[in-house]
Order: C-alpha cells, then sequence, then structure tokens
C-alpha cells in the first residue's frame, strides 16, 4: 500500500467512501511534502469530529441512521471515559485519604479548595451520568423483555456481579489467601483484580447497550448530562493538577514521599492520575463534539 | 438561506468558491487555480476538508466523476453566497483604501 493510501486510512471510513479516490488522484499528481501529511492528519482528526461529512450522497434514511449509530457509539464511548476517569479519581481519593494530605488541605487554601472541588465535581459528574444512563438502561431492560433476549439482561447484570466478587476478593476467600501474601503481591492482587472486574463491567454494559433498540429521544436526551458530566471531568482535572501543584509547594516533603498507590512515589502517582484523567477526558471531550455534531446533522436532515 | 458556518475552512472556502466561479473544476486544478491567483497553495487536507463542508452546506455540488477525478461547480446557493461574501470583502477594501487616501 502507498504512503498516501496510507494516510488516508485516517479518515472515517464514510469520509474515504466518498472522497479517497479523489484525494488520492490529488496527491498523485504533487509530491507528499512534510507539511502536507500534517495537514492530511490534521484534517483526518477534524473528519472523525464531525462525522457527518462525506454522507451528502447518502440517501435520506440511512443517513440518519448513520448519525443514530455515531451518537449512540459516542455515547458508548463518553461512558467508558467517565469509568476511566472514575477509577483515576478512586486512585486520587486512596492518595489523599492519609492524615498528611487531610491536615494539609485543612492548612493550605488551595489544597483544600481544589480537593473539594474535585469531590463536587464527582459528584455532579456522578448525578449527569445517572440523568442521561439510568433511562437508556431502563431502555435496555424493556427492550430485553419484550424482545426476549434475556442475555442482555445479564450483561446489565455484570457489574452487581462484579461487585459480589469484588465484596468476596476483600472479605471471603480473598481475605485468607491474600492474608498469607506479601503485602505488594496483596496490593497487585487486588489493584488487577479490581480493575479486571471495572473492565468487564464496562464492557457488559457497552455491550447490552450497543445490542439494544434506543429511542432517539434518549439519545438525544442523553446529550446535556454527558455534556455536564465532560465539563465536570476537565474542571476535577485542573483541580487535581492545582491540588499537587499546591502540593508541591506548600508541603514539598509530602509531595517528594513515598505515599502513592502500593507504595509508589506520591508525585508519581500523582502523575499517573492526572495522565489518566487527563485521557479520559480528552476521550470524553472528542466524543461530545461527535455527539454534538451528529445531533446538529440529524436536526438538518430532517 | 441562512449564512453556512464554515468555521477555520471560511477562507479556503471563499477560495475554492472564487475558483470554481471561473467554471467546473477537479480538486488538484482548483489548488493550481488558488495558487495562481491568490498566491497561496491550501494542504491536500484543508482543500477536502472545505470541499466536504461546501458539498454537506450546497454551496458546491458534484459531477459525474472523470476517471478518479470529480469535478465540482457552484449551485445556485454557492454563486449568492459568493456574492454576497465578494460584496462584503469591496465593501471592506474601499473603506480601507478611503481612510489610506487620507494619510
Amino acid at each position: 500500500m502507498s504512503k498516501e493510501k496510507y494516510l488516508l486510512h485516517l479518515y472515517p471510513r464514510i469520509w474515504r467512501a466518498r472522497y479517497e479516490e479523489e484525494l488520492l488522484a490529488v496527491l498523485e499528481s504533487c509530491p507528499l511534502s512534510f507539511i502536507d501529511t500534517i495537514d492530511i492528519i490534521l484534517n483526518a482528526i477534524d473528519a472523525h469530529l464531525h462525522p457527518y461529512l462525506g454522507a451528502r450522497g447518502m440517501p435520506l434514511q440511512e443517513r440518519i441512521i448513520l448519525m443514530l449509530r455515531t451518537l449512540r457509539r459516542s455515547l458508548i464511548v463518553l461512558f467508558c471515559a467517565y469509568i476511566g476517569f472514575v477509577l483515576a479519581g478512586l486512585a486520587f481519593q486512596k492518595l489523599t485519604e492519609y492524615d498528611d494530605f487531610v491536615a494539609a488541605a485543612r492548612a493550605h487554601s488551595l489544597i483544600g479548595t481544589s480537593f473539594t472541588l474535585v469531590v463536587i465535581g464527582s459528584v455532579l459528574a456522578l448525578l449527569a451520568i445517572l440523568a442521561g444512563g439510568l433511562p437508556i438502561a431502563f431502555a435496555v431492560v424493556k427492550d430485553a423483555l419484550a424482545t426476549k433476549r434475556t442475555g442482555r439482561l445479564l450483561l446489565l447484570a455484570v457489574p452487581l456481579l462484579a461487585f459480589a466478587a469484588l465484596l468476596g476478593m476483600t472479605q471471603g476467600l480473598g481475605h485468607t489467601v491474600v492474608g498469607n501474601l506479601p503485602k505488594p503481591v496483596a496490593g497487585m492482587y487486588f489493584f488487577g483484580g479490581f480493575l479486571a472486574l471495572a473492565v468487564v463491567s464496562t464492557a457488559s454494559v457497552c455491550i447490552a447497550v450497543a445490542r439494544s433498540t434506543i429511542s432517539d429521544d434518549l439519545l438525544r436526551f442523553a446529550i446535556f448530562p454527558s455534556a455536564v458530566a465532560t465539563i465536570s471531568m476537565l474542571c476535577m482535572l485542573l483541580a487535581t493538577i492545582f491540588w499537587g501543584l499546591g502540593l508541591q509547594s506548600a508541603v514539598p516533603q509530602l509531595f517528594s514521599g513515598n505515599d502513592g498507590i502500593m507504595g509508589s512515589s506520591t508525585s508519581g502517582t500523582w502523575l499517573g492520575i492526572i495522565a489518566a484523567m487527563a485521557i479520559s477526558t480528552a476521550a470524553a471531550v472528542v466524543s461530545l463534539v461527535r455527539c454534538l455534531a451528529s445531533r446538529s446533522a440529524q436536526y438538518s436532515v430532517e | 438561506m441562512s449564512t453556512p458556518n464554515l468555521g477555520r475552512f471560511s477562507d479556503p472556502s471563499i477560495l475554492i468558491l472564487a475558483s470554481l466561479a471561473g467554471g467546473t473544476k477537479h480538486g488538484y486544478a482548483i489548488m493550481e487555480d488558488i495558487e495562481t491567483f491568490a498566491g497561496t497553495r491550501p494542504g491536500p487536507g484543508t482543500l477536502y476538508g472545505a470541499i466536504a463542508r461546501l458539498e454537506e452546506s450546497g454551496l458546491i455540488e458534484s459531477l459525474p466523476s472523470e476517471e478518479r477525478r470529480r469535478p465540482y461547480r457552484l449551485t445556485a446557493a454557492g454563486i449568492t453566497f459568493l456574492r454576497e461574501q465578494l460584496s462584503s470583502l469591496g465593501t471592506f477594501a474601499a473603506l480601507g483604501l478611503r481612510r489610506l487616501a487620507n494619510i
């Protein structure tokens, strides 16, 4: 495959179906410079953010279905991004629960205020996800009962089963087994298990939503709560950054200590949390832009 | 008709519309033409980003493809839009020149 054709694979499928051959003809007429390569990459990203581009020639019904499918996928990705953010947030909560950090939050306003903002943001984001997600979850249950597809109900039950498994890990069998393990190994056991259960639960919910019939109105309704959740994530990310910077300047000995997750450095854990939150927030922002673009495209054709 | 929001593609879009005002052209010919009359060459990604938006907005339309190349032409809405944009630019240019004459 030529370099040009490989580059054009960065564009969405719909866009490629409409413009790929033409653009390839243009690229074959002039040598591809480094700047042109960057231009193509940036515009491929832009095409992903505007999923309606290239769909102009499609039949109206097909176009509406495409936009609804894009909206649903974007909402699912946004939900996954939120779960990723929650996992990073749990690590932050674990990091800040020690007495020294609580005392630092009380003594220094920047640390205290930014921590409070993270708490407020987490409540807001949770409420927004529940507001947008619960009607969709009910729709999945309703559809599963109507079509007698109990497999989907089982998929929705996976998070509950995962939670029960987590309790089992901590209190039942896990306690006796892990009790004899060295502390770092036990920590890895819980951390790995928790992460795996979170991934399996999220994937199950996403598959159930992807396979169910959900009304257009419910999907459109979920956009506003998704926007609130995304803005909350952005605020929490900024607040977490300020929390670390405040800690570094006000209590440097605490920042350079080893109170991070599983005995790692505090600064390293903080950076890891920031990276995870930033990736999740970026994914949520991209999904939100795609949601809004597909909704406006639907309105323009309806 | 409401004014289409072409965002950051506004400038390349006007150049493409101006190019197509001279007759139907395919992508590469548009790029060459813009380079000739405006002294700037839009990148291939930007060119097709703008073409896709113009087509979506109904300002240009494609004709049946000639081999792999597809020519484009202005629609009636595109002609009106370009006329409005160029008139507005003309007013702006005339005002600027009048003010410069007084310096």
